[in-house]
């Protein structure tokens, strides 16, 4: 029975690969392509480090070896987060649960199967980036075969503990929640962890340890650079296994091997002893419906009126349904705490940076940052538009037929997206870079220059967002969260950045030329007007295309739209 | 009324709806049954600015779809077989939000709104997101939609998947009395006896083309055979009582 319950996943993915054709294979070919081309430059930065430590005696092997403890220890981290969130969706949420339980297979039979599904579905992605990373100490440290062999030995038992305690917790959670509300929890809990991790990262500053000398002793930078480590972590005895293979080292490890395969069996019994007596009970739970906070809905109402007060009937009701559906979506609202942390990120990174101490002159040096921060800004714009705008169209969902069928035409409904992302993304844009250019204290000129340019890149921006959004749609998305990780995502992300930089290095000569006649005191030739006044003119003809084309195209895309 | 000219749609190579020819006048309840696959809610699809004709011409109230989309949409109202909603908006906010795609506003809005959601039994749930509603009450919460904006043709697809018998005979006396009015009808379903009981005009669809059509005793006629619509069916489609 197990074997027929997970046989539609890999049929499904026969099928796919068997059916694919024209566009299909192109986006396998180039999702492929992208995944080598991360796979090596992640393997080569291994590579470098490693072979960097390897070269300082005493010091390196103790840094490789952190090195190791801190990569198995995030992997593993990693792993029980992405079976928290893939088990609740297999075992509790997916549309073809209702089927499998309709039928006469064995409770654990389902459970094994689903968490099957789940250990598949977390654990893939972190084996092919990881591979990298263990191929480049196999390589540096010239291991034998025996070390990979040690990897698949190691990995196996850390990926069914990192399963079983995901799997167990969501059982968990979702005895005392519905699931609906457990996935609410959970995306809100693990927003939050990020967010924290991120900023605590962030204000380490972690680019100290690059720089040993801001260190007052041998001893501290050491206790700096110690990984949160612990013994009774599973990800620990996993590094003590490879390490000694890596180093050859020929003390006894029987305690490690024993914790490793001990734990990872104890945790599969108890997770299918767990399964029998609460798993039925939170599937059946996850069947209910939740009700509406009163509360919640005026503030919502009040936000939704005051937004739409100046537009007409049709677009009105188009952005406040987004509003609605956005801040009802517990996955698409708290998401906006990410798009916090970045900001912050950014604009704390503006706030620490030692100009004064740069042997470069400073106020060279101001007005180059403010330059390529038009560029920076311009990638956080980017950043935080494939995740919102990006997927606008795709949001319509399969119920995209109540905008098809209605008076509401196609470009009415493009722009109307498009007007609903521009403003918010034009006041951000301009938030962020009128005050890192104050942190900066650049000149007037480059303060206006920035500003401006900023400005009309929003306008391509938030196009191609809208634009590509409906050329790569995907209605059928259970996640809105899935739209942006798509192809089309990647799509977008190239060819906005490609953008951004035209525009950067289109005005970077003039600039150049201005900022220096003025620093110097000479005037600027005729010549040097005319190419200066060219650029400027390409720089707005790139904007304009930049709107028109992805608008144009994604219009297209919806006139030849047959779901 | 409602006029296909040479309707065609070829999906990858294959006829879904072959070569059309239609008229059906006002204040009609018109029938269009067919076995599975045989492309009836890719006609409907058609019909309501969904898809795209491979070739041919859809013509509604003598506007031609594929000129002036828009003009039509603003005259049919179309019920999908399966209820796809925005999920995260109340009963009410769903109508309100259809109102504003047709352009409705003004005071009168909120009164049609909730006299739609009471005809419909759906005022108890008028405020609950629809991801809590049941797919009767999607289905109901649809056709109310559906009739907002006083539509002159109605296009239906499976009007009575999911409905419970009150529901449905709701549905089929408003049907009913919509047509009494002067709109026209145009009903996709596998539920022989609905088409019987409520149409006036039938077409049998095979294999995208149609291969019978007129009135309940017409059908008979054609396919030689007494009794009720299921046996002309089967006879005129090959099925069983055809043998």
């Amino acid at each position: 029975m197990f074997k027929t319950l997970i046989a539609p996943k890999f049929l499904g993915l026969r099928n796919g690969l068997k059916r694919s054709q024209g566009k299909t294979k192109i986006k396998i070919l180039t999702l492929t392509g992208s995944g080598i081309l991360f796979w090596v430059v992640l393997f080569f930065l291994f590579y470098r480090v490693l072979l960097y430590f390897s070269s300082q005696e005493i010091i390196g092997d103790i840094l490789a070896r952190h090195l190791l403890a801190m990569v198995f220890l995030i992997f593993f981290s990693l792993l029980i987060f992405s079976h928290i969130i893939t088990a609740l969706s297999n075992l509790y949420l997916s549309q073809d649960l209702e089927l499998c339980h309709s039928s006469p297979a064995r409770l654990t039979d389902i459970f094994l199967s689903r968490s099957f599904y789940t250990v598949i579905d977390s654990s893939w992605m972190l084996f092919v980036f990881g591979l990298p990373v263990m191929m480049a100490y196999g390589f540096v440290y010239h291991a034998g075969f025996n070390y990979y062999l040690s990897l698949i030995y190691v990995s196996l038992p850390l990926v069914i503990i990192a399963a079983g305690s995901g799997i167990m917790l969501i059982m968990v959670l979702v005895r005392f929640f519905p699931a609906q509300r457990a996935r609410d929890v959970i995306m809100f809990l693990s927003l939050i962890l990020i967010v924290v991790l991120y900023l605590l990262f962030r204000f380490l500053r972690p680019e100290r340890l690059v720089n040993p000398d801001t260190f007052t002793s041998v001893a501290q930078y050491l206790g700096a650079l110690k990984a949160p480590d612990s013994p009774y972590l599973p990800s620990h005895w996993a590094t003590d296994l490879l390490w000694t293979r890596l180093t050859k080292y020929t003390g006894s490890q029987v305690l490690n091997h024993l914790l490793l395969w001990s734990t990872a069996s104890a945790m599969g019994v108890m997770a299918i002893w767990m399964a029998g007596l609460i798993y039925f009970n939170g599937f059946s739970k996850a069947q209910e419906a939740k009700r509406r906070s009163p509360a919640g809905r005026r503030i919502l109402e009040k936000i939704v009126a005051l937004i739409t007060r100046p537009l007409g009937p049709e677009i009105t009701s188009l952005i406040a349904k987004d509003i609605r559906t956005f801040f009802r979506d517990n996955s698409q609202w708290s998401q906006l705490l990410l798009l916090g942390a970045l900001v912050v990120v950014y604009l704390y990174n503006f706030s620490v940076l030692p100009l004064e101490r740069s042997p470069i002159k400073s106020i060279y040096l101001q007005n180059a940052l403010s330059f390529l921060n038009i560029g920076l800004a311009g990638f956080v714009i980017s950043a935080l538009s494939v995740r919102f705008i990006f997927p606008a169209v795709s949001s319509e969902g399969q119920s995209f037929w109540i905008i098809l069928s209605s008076p509401l035409s196609p470009r009415r409904f493009l722009w109307s997206k498009y007007l609903a992302y521009l403003l918010p993304m034009l006041i951000l844009a301009e938030v962020l870079i009128t005050y890192t250019n104050y942190l900066l204290e650049v000149t007037p000129f480059m303060m206006a220059l920035s500003s401006v340019t900023i400005f009309f890149l929003v306008f391509g921006i938030v196009a191609l967002g809208v634009g590509l959004g409906a050329v790569y749609p995907n209605f059928q998305h259970e996640n809105i969260a899935q739209v942006a990780t798509g192809f089309g995502g990647l799509i977008y992300m190239i060819i906005s950045s490609v953008f951004i930089a035209s525009v950067i290095v289109l005005e970077a000569g003039p600039v150049y030329t201005i900022l220096s006649a003025h620093f110097k005191g000479e005037a600027i030739t005729l010549f040097q007007w005319v190419w200066i006044v060219s650029s400027f003119i390409l720089v707005v003809l790139l904007n304009i295309f930049a709107v028109q084309r992805p608008m144009a195209a994604g219009l297209k895309a919806i006139h030849a739209y047959e779901g | 009324m409602i006029r296909f000219e040479n309707l065609t749609k070829i999906y990858r190579g294959i006829k879904a709806v072959d070569d059309l020819n239609l008229q059906i006048p006002r204040g009609t309840i018109f029938g269009f049954i067919g076995p599975n696959g045989a492309g009836k809610t890719t006609t409907i699809k058609m019909m309501a600015g969904v898809l795209r004709p491979t070739r041919g011409r859809i013509y509604i109230d003598g506007v031609d779809i594929a000129k002036e989309p828009s003009k039509v949409k603003r005259i049919i109202g179309f019920i999908p077989d399966r209820p796809f909603l925005y999920e995260k908006l109340s009963g009410l906010e769903f109508l309100r939000f259809k109102a504003g795609l047709y352009g409705m506003k003004g005071d009168g809005l909120d009164e049609k709104v909730l006299g739609l959601l009471n005809l419909f039994e759906l005022t108890e749930w008028a405020d609950e997101l629809i991801e809590s509603y049941s797919h009767g009450m999607k289905q109901r919460l649809i056709i109310a939609a559906s009739m907002l904006h006083e539509p002159k043709v109605i296009i239906v697809d499976e009007p009575m998947v999911g409905l419970d018998p009150r529901g449905a005979k709701l549905v089929k006396e408003i049907f009913g009395e919509w047509a009494g009015k002067g709109a026209t009808v145009f009903l996709s379903t596998h539920a022989l006896a609905l088409a019987q009981e409520v149409c006036q005009q039938i077409a049998i669809v095979d294999r995208g083309r149609i291969v019978a059509s007129g009135t309940s005793e017409d059908l008979r006629r054609q396919a030689g055979v007494e009794g009720d619509l299921e046996r002309v069916f089967l006879k005129i489609t090959g099925g069983v009582a055809g043998r």
